[in-house]
């Protein structure tokens, strides 16, 4: 079995946040805990290659990255692709989650990663990867990798994979069919008694959690403000080049309005299925708020009004979707340095 | 709702910062109203 190793740059030994920019390099055999990975593995397992990145290439540099990665995953003629685990380190288990995400597509081999509850590599990749849990403590990598061993041989010969607690990866939100000796009615009786005597009791699907987000401290100088636009409700330039899709959007787009102090209907399309266009397509300036933004600049109430105003469609679209593209647009603004973004929705 | 936080109320959905039946200058007017209310709550630290 040959293995591709994926780590970061402090388990890939460069060292730690001051080397977080080194760029993607390639190793031959196995190196740090990927030592551990060849001998947890069976006697005829290998890494042959490991692939090393800083944690702040890999974010700024996603796309060409994982291209890249993908390639030297598929020149080395890998059966199995492993990436961290990665703990808590949040930038790692995102590149982590979307670097399996993109092997498994374009190489189909099995893919397995490693990652806390709370690390946000989780909730944007738990639903197409098996990620084990690994908790918080890397002082637990033994046990970890293990885990992860055991769940990759299982998906090399294709073996059904059991539930999130008996193989130890974080539940994947999916439901499986089964054969059960009680009708629902009676599972969910003994759930709430147990629950209204404070027993233990397990529920058969879980609501989304929202995490409370911390409320950013409000804008100090807003004469000195430079903000952004971003909207909803799928505004996009005629011909929607980006093919921003109208429901379940999976794509963003940024759109320039340099030197634009109105928006004209016949520039813009709607691509969103919920509402009636008929007022935005008017008016643009009814879902996007360009005209009073530029006034609002030019009297000095404001700063600066960005450039660009990015747009997507919020409609029936899955969490899995909104929270990457909220995460990407936040990337974003934060990159060109905005102090503040005005967000509509339909 | 759900942790959300600086919501400001707009207009409805099909013109959440416009307004239909209006003239411009009114609808303007009212924009104007509802973006002043979001730059409020920008800058406060109310939830």
């Amino acid at each position: 079995m040959r293995v591709v190793h994926y780590l970061n740059q402090f388990f890939g030994g460069l060292g730690g946040e001051e080397k977080a920019a080194a760029p993607l390099e390639v190793r031959e055999g196995a190196v740090g805990p990927g030592k551990l990975l060849e001998r947890l593995l069976s006697s005829d397992a290998q890494v042959v290659t490991t692939l090393i990145c800083g944690d702040n290439y890999a974010v700024e540099n996603q796309q060409s990255m994982i291209a890249a990665a993908v390639e030297k995953v598929r020149e080395a003629k890998a059966d199995t692709f492993v990436a961290g685990p990665c703990f808590l380190a949040g930038r790692y288990g995102v590149a982590a989650g979307a670097l399996c995400c993109a092997v498994q597509a374009k190489l189909g081999i099995p893919v397995i990663t490693g990652m806390a509850q709370e690390n946000p590599g989780t909730d944007l990749y738990r639903e197409e990867l098996y990620i084990i849990d690994s908790g918080d403590n890397a002082a637990k990598m033994r046990e970890v990798l293990a885990k992860m061993v055991n769940l990759a041989r299982k998906l090399m010969r294709k073996e059904v994979i059991g539930f999130p607690k008996e193989e130890g990866y974080i539940a994947r939100g999916l439901i499986r069919d089964q054969f059960v000796e009680k009708t629902s009615g009676e599972r969910l009786v003994d759930m709430v008694l147990a629950k209204v005597q404070g027993k233990p009791f397990e529920s058969e699907m879980l609501p989304t959690a929202f995490a409370p987000i911390p409320m950013p401290p409000g804008v100090k100088d807003l004469r000195r403000a430079k903000l952004m636009l971003i909207t909803d409700g799928g505004l996009v330039p005629k011909g929607n080049p980006d093919k921003i899709q109208g429901s379940a959007a999976t794509r963003w787009g940024s759109y320039k309005i340099k030197d634009c102090v109105d928006l004209k209907g016949e520039d813009y399309e709607i691509s969103h299925g919920g509402y009636d266009p008929q007022f935005v397509r008017q008016d643009p300036d009814r879902l996007l708020p360009l005209d009073v933004m530029r006034e609002l600049e030019q009297e000095g109430v404001i700063g600066e009004l960005y450039d660009e105003f990015i747009s997507t469609s919020g409609l029936a679209n899955p969490l899995s979707n909104t929270r990457r593209m909220g995460r990407e647009m936040a990337e974003r603004a934060k990159q060109l340095g905005i102090d503040a973004v005005i967000l509509t929705s339909t | 709702m759900v942790g959300a936080n600086r919501v400001v109320l707009g207009n409805g959905i099909v013109h959440v910062v416009g307004a239909a039946g209006v003239s411009a200058d009114a609808e303007k007017k009212l924009r104007r109203q509802l973006i002043e209310k979001a730059l409020e709550a920008l800058q406060s630290d109310n939830k």
